[in-house]
């Protein structure tokens, strides 16, 4: 009874055909690849999907169908566990987090894969969950370590409007492993090629053209119309629905039943349940489907029954009386309650459209929470909604159903709804204590940036009387942590100190931690850094006291985060954030912890030159399969490294997989996208690539991100300073735009922080010193300046750059040409030592250019590739730590070893903690001896 | 495309259809190219009535990049994202214009529009209004959840982005001298003839009017953006009440306004 082989004739679509399968054969540098077929109903994307997947499956390809219900109730990533099922998995086991999930559904998809190629083809896309789209766009951001190509099918006419899908496509087209195929209609020569095909070579010319000019081309109608052509029949209408409608009038009564059921159902609907809803004898059902699928209607697969097309089941909604649908529905919930009583999805769909609230009930309650286990907390908070619309006001249930529907609004960030659940939980009778609405509402105000209304909620906690002293401890430590993100330090200084007090006789652990980061950070950014910093010890130790993963991440977090920003104690800070990393993993949890302190170090070994180091954290960090927002970081932290380094295509790779995960969201991150895009371009010598993302750049960036700012404004500049030293126009009103960002963030600059102010102040060096190369004018002391300033923070790459800079302008005015060698040998050095390629070869550019020698003893030549770590005893120990043995082994005190490494005393004397327990000794002697055998 | 609605001009229209800007300097571009390729439409060529709207659309959106890089907005990747989404649901109608009867992807209130691009003339005033009106009170509420959903943030009145939003008036009032109040008022009452709200129409100027109900439109389309059947089916209220004031505008009453 298989069906598909029945097909009509395909016409028209074989360059379609060629062409898709060599897209998604073509995989693109993260190794996937992807085709979205979009087009209007009845043009033939559902039979494009089935023609490509199987020739890709003749091809080695590992294929895995699924198809997205419209039924709107369908538990998250139904189509991939759809596809799943039907190679024999159960489905994943329960994730600890949304990103376990993600991780675990793509382990599952390379187990099928084995050692082919995965394609999987996704049908009706226009109705996939958030979590299916969310996977979709992990998978081919590489995230998942599938080699995979995705081939799915959106009608055309769901992408007017607001649809989610609209917004993640039109990213996604721009890269290089995606294309948008938009299936058009049969031209008149096709259509009646189709026709011929179909009703044979006696067909009338004037009749072939009638079908194409009533069918519009749509290959759907065109071949119904002639099939009614080929056997006599009149045809009178040349609407889809109409067709259908007559269609269905013709066949037999057992199957006409047959077809409405399918219709009523979820597919595929199994033979079992087929059997229950339409009560027949077995062979009289049999006889029925037959019929049904010989008229086209249906096609039967193992896995049950689908109507061919979906458009019929939307045709005979309309045609239905309600009574007769509800009787239906509550046939298809009696016979799953029987065969599959797990299936808490469909159950609650018929049993809603079978006008049973109270037997639906059950069955949506358990879907929300299978919803939750999934993350799908969209799916999850629409099921709660639905059960709250199936029960009456006062029943009791309410209270806690309306509950439930806030959080996940909550989490899956329906700000608003979340609100208005909270205010009609808050007016039951059996409402919760006011003073934990209170707090939940500050929660929920806060994340949707209504930060002023949530201060108020979390003031009326403090000041009720009502309020245990334990949930006025956690306020406190909430208000003060939302002060600190508004930069109202000495506010959040003096809130953090009342609810450090608080937190300490009557708090959990967890807001004691949150107290105390807030006192910290409140008072670093007040200038008082040794307070701040003795507060997070503290509560590290307190942490580490409670030995609770999430507290222990959150405290290390905050410690590694205070030292490499604010106190710019960079590497004391990634020491930090690598011990924490270690100390999570040796307790094996708290993976996101693990992936952002990671991350935290490597952004900070970024700064300090120590590029190969970053590296190697870089690809431990990625081993934990992060997402969502943690992978847009790590991603962005590993293409800044390779645009570093110079190298392209890998630099290419992770802005394409970064674009990929932001077209699901993410607006925050796209200032560094851009800003990466420029600096690439720039290596490149792509001067009006570059100038485009810095000024795309320019208009999306909220004026209050003064850092980002500045490092944007600075690449713009330089971008127009190189187009200007290679002899091509500088664009003025770019120009001009640039100076007016500099001069806003000068103007906001004295607003800033401290530490913050150091680091604009440096980028307002660069932009000068840049704007003046820009305008032609050799400037080595603005250069110099720069170079000064950034040597102050400690971070040698815009160092060694103002550097370069400044010997070219200087030796351009043909003075000081002594300083300028010492300048850029200074710079070339660093530029080596940090693997920095384009960096160095282009100051060995400008050193040829004025014939300067780099070295007393070496030619100046082009910087090659860099030799792999050295492998012995050391090789556990970081280049850092190798650096701080060398010096110790010489007999160096950890001052003196501090002064010459430029790192303060403490940082050493972590450094040692750390090379005497990777080397197991436990002296300075010991450890010196194992340095001089192995080297 | 099966025929060719854009007459010698055809293939520099799919050319230039087939980008899809992404910020805000690529959508003025596109707008530039596209009034110059639009001059030669025939038979009106710069007089065809789409000429007028995008006249207009391309002063208004240099306007708003202009705003963007002088850091008038409270919140520019707001805009810009809003800007560029607003601007795509242009580029899409035009994508989807293949003729009367023979569009079902092109919005019923652009098909108004588009129709009359081979004339009968009508007046320049009317013609820019019809643009507006389908952009203001079809595009701009679909534009507005998209951009929203995309930053991860709800339309809430009064916040920073409202704000923005409303700035836009400022640009619109600047762009449309010839907009003098009394055609205004008229049209203004026109609107609210179709919305079935006459006590509003003396409050505010047109666009201010019409853009205030573009935001409660979002906000109503945000609460069902989740509910695809309900989605779909406002969407085809907007438009068909979006196209009743476009044919109206369109019609010899529409210059009699004038």
């Amino acid at each position: 009874m298989a069906s598909e082989e029945e097909d009509g004739p395909l016409v028209g679509r074989a360059g379609t055909l060629t062409q898709v399968q060599s897209d998604l054969r073509n995989a693109g540098p993260g190794g996937t690849s992807a085709v979205f077929v979009t087009g209007e109903s009845g043009v033939g994307k559902s039979r494009l999907l089935r023609e490509t997947a199987r020739a890709m499956r003749d091809a080695g390809f590992s294929v895995l169908s699924g198809t997205c219900l419209d039924i709107g109730d369908a538990l998250p990533l139904h189509p991939v566990l759809q596809a799943l099922r039907q190679s024999g998995h159960s489905g994943p086991a329960l994730a600890a987090d949304a990103g376990d999930l993600l991780d675990r559904v793509s382990r599952d998809l390379l187990t099928v894969a084995g050692d082919r190629r995965l394609l999987l083809v996704l049908d009706d896309l226009q109705w996939a969950d958030r979590s299916t789209r969310q996977l979709l766009l992990y998978l081919l951001a590489g995230l998942g370590d599938v080699k995979i190509a995705v081939l799915a099918a959106v009608r055309a006419e769901a992408l007017q409007g607001a649809h989610p899908l609209r917004k993640v496509l039109a990213e996604l087209r721009r890269l290089r492993s995606v294309r948008v195929v938009d299936l058009a209609p049969l031209d008149r020569d096709q259509t009646v090629e189709l026709v011929t095909a179909v009703a044979g070579d006696t067909v009338e010319a004037e009749d072939a053209d009638r079908v194409y000019k009533r069918s519009g081309g749509n290959p759907f109608v065109a071949e119904e119309l002639a099939r009614d052509l080929r056997d006599g029949r009149v045809e009178l209408s040349d609407t889809l629905r109409e067709i259908f409608l007559s269609r269905v009038d013709e066949l037999p009564p057992h199957a006409h039943a047959v077809v409405h059921a399918i219709a009523a159902g979820v597919e595929p609907v199994e033979h079992a349940v087929l059997a229950r809803v339409v009560p027949l004898p077995e062979a009289e059902l049999i006889e029925a489907v037959r019929a049904a699928v010989a008229h086209r209607f249906v096609a039967s697969a193992d896995d049950g029954y689908r109507l061919r097309h979906r458009l019929v089941a939307e045709v005979l909604a309309a045609e239905v009386l309600p009574a007769e649908a509800a009787a239906r529905h509550r046939r298809f919930a009696e016979a799953l309650e029987v065969d599959a009583p797990g299936d808490h999805g469909r159950l609650a769909h018929h049993w809603q459209r079978a006008g049973e609230p109270a037997r639906a009930l059950p069955s949506v309650v358990a879907a929300a929470r299978s919803a939750e286990e999934l993350y799908g907390f969209t799916e999850a908070h629409r099921y709660w909604s639905s059960a709250l619309e199936l029960i009456s006001d006062d029943a009791p249930e309410r209270t806690e159903l309306l509950a439930h529907a806030a959080e996940a609004a909550h989490l899956c960030g329906e700000h608003l709804r979340a609100l208005s659940g909270l205010d009609a939980l808050a007016l039951r009778p059996d409402a919760p204590n006011p003073c934990d609405l209170h707090l939940r509402r500050a929660r929920y105000l806060a994340a949707a940036g209504r930060t002023a209304t949530a201060e108020e909620e979390y003031e009326r906690v403090l000041t009720s009387p009502d309020c245990s002293p334990r949930q006025r401890a956690s306020a406190a430590a909430y208000l003060a942590e939302l002060l600190l993100h508004l930069g109202r330090y000495a506010d959040a200084n003096a809130r953090a100190q009342e609810a450090l007090e608080m937190a300490e006789v009557n708090g959990s652990t967890a807001d004691l931690v949150r107290a105390s980061a807030a006192l910290g950070f409140s008072a670093a950014f007040r200038e008082d850094p040794d307070a701040g910093l003795a507060v997070i010890r503290h509560a590290v130790e307190i942490a580490e006291r409670s030995g609770h993963p999430d507290e222990l991440g959150v405290a290390y977090l905050h410690l590694a985060e205070l030292l490499t920003g604010p106190l710019n104690s960079i590497e004391e800070g990634v020491l930090v954030a690598r011990r924490g990393a270690e100390r999570l993993a040796s307790l094996g949890a708290g993976r996101t912890y693990q992936t952002r302190l990671l991350a935290i170090a490597a952004k900070g070994l970024f700064r300090v030159g120590q590029w190969s180091e970053a590296d190697a954290v870089l690809d431990d960090a990625m081993r934990h399969r992060p997402s969502g927002a943690d992978a847009v970081e790590l991603l962005l932290s590993r293409c800044q490294l390779w645009v570093g380094f110079g190298d392209v295509d890998a630099a290419h790779r992770d802005l394409d997989a970064v674009a990929t995960l932001l077209a699901g969201g993410g607006a925050r991150h796209v200032l560094p996208m851009l800003t990466l895009r420029a600096g690439l371009a720039m290596w490149q010598a792509r001067h009006a690539e570059a100038r485009a993302a810095v000024q795309r750049g320019l208009t999306e960036t909220r004026s209050d991100d003064l850092v980002l700012i500045g490092v944007l404004a600075w690449h713009g500049l330089r971008a127009e300073a190189e187009a200007h030293a290679a002899g091509q126009p500088v664009d003025p009103g770019a120009l001009r735009r640039l100076k007016v960002a500099v001069e806003r963030m000068a103007a906001g600059a004295g607003n800033a922080a401290a530490p913050v102010r150091a680091t604009i102040d440096g980028y307002l060096d660069l932009c000068a010193a840049e704007q003046a190369r820009a305008e032609g004018r050799h400037e080595p002391d603005l250069w110099a300046r720069a170079a000064q300033a950034w040597d102050r923070r400690r971070q040698p790459y815009p160092a060694a750059y103002s550097r370069l800079r400044q010997a070219e302008a200087a030796l351009q005015r043909r003075s000081r040409k002594a300083a300028a060698t010492a300048a850029l040998r200074e710079a070339y050095a660093t530029a080596t030592a940090m693997g920095a390629r384009p960096f160095a070869n282009e100051i060995v550019s400008v050193a040829q250019r004025h014939r300067v020698a780099l070295a007393d003893d070496v030619p100046t030549v082009p910087m090659p590739a860099p030799a792999p770590p050295p492998d012995d005893e050391l090789g556990l120990l970081t280049t850092r730590e190798r650096e701080v043995l060398a010096a110790l082994a010489e007999g160096l005190t950890n001052r003196e070893i501090g002064e010459q490494l430029f790192i303060s005393e403490r940082t050493v004397g972590v450094h040692v903690g750390h090379i005497f327990d990777k080397l197991q000794v436990r002296t300075r002697v010991q450890a010196s001896r194992v340095y001089l055998t192995a080297a | 495309m099966n025929q060719s609605v854009w007459g010698p001009a055809q293939q520099e229209m799919a050319d230039l259809l087939s980008n899809h800007p992404d910020d805000v300097p690529g959508v003025v571009e596109q707008l530039r190219e596209l009034q110059t390729i639009l001059t030669r439409v025939p038979p009106l060529l710069g007089e065809n009535p789409l000429c007028d709207f995008n006249k207009l659309y391309l002063t208004i959106t240099e306007g708003v990049l202009e705003r963007l890089y002088a850091g008038k907005f409270k919140d520019p990747a707001f805009l810009s994202r809003l800007d560029v989404e607003f601007a795509a649901r242009y580029f899409d109608a035009l994508r989807a214009w293949a003729g009367t009867g023979s569009s079902p992807r092109c919005p019923e209130v652009w098909s108004c529009l588009f129709q009359r691009i081979p004339g009968p003339d009508c007046r320049p005033l009317p013609s820019a209004c019809a643009g507006v009106n389908a952009h203001i009170n079809f595009d701009l509420p679909f534009a507005l959840v998209t951009t929203f959903d995309h930053l991860g943030s709800d339309p809430i009145d009064d916040s920073e982005q409202h704000h923005d939003y409303l700035e836009i008036n400022e640009i619109f009032a600047e762009s449309i001298p010839g907009l003098r109040r009394g055609y205004l008022e008229k049209w203004q009452l026109l609107i609210d003839m179709m919305n079935g709200r006459l006590d509003d129409w003396w409050q505010g100027e047109a666009i201010e009017y019409t853009r205030n109900v573009a935001w409660r439109n979002a906000q109503k389309l945000w609460g069902l953006r989740h509910d695809m059947t309900a989605t779909d089916r406002e969407r085809s209220t907007l438009d068909n009440t979006a196209a009743g004031v476009n044919k109206l505008l369109l019609s010899p009453l529409g210059a009699f306004l004038q």
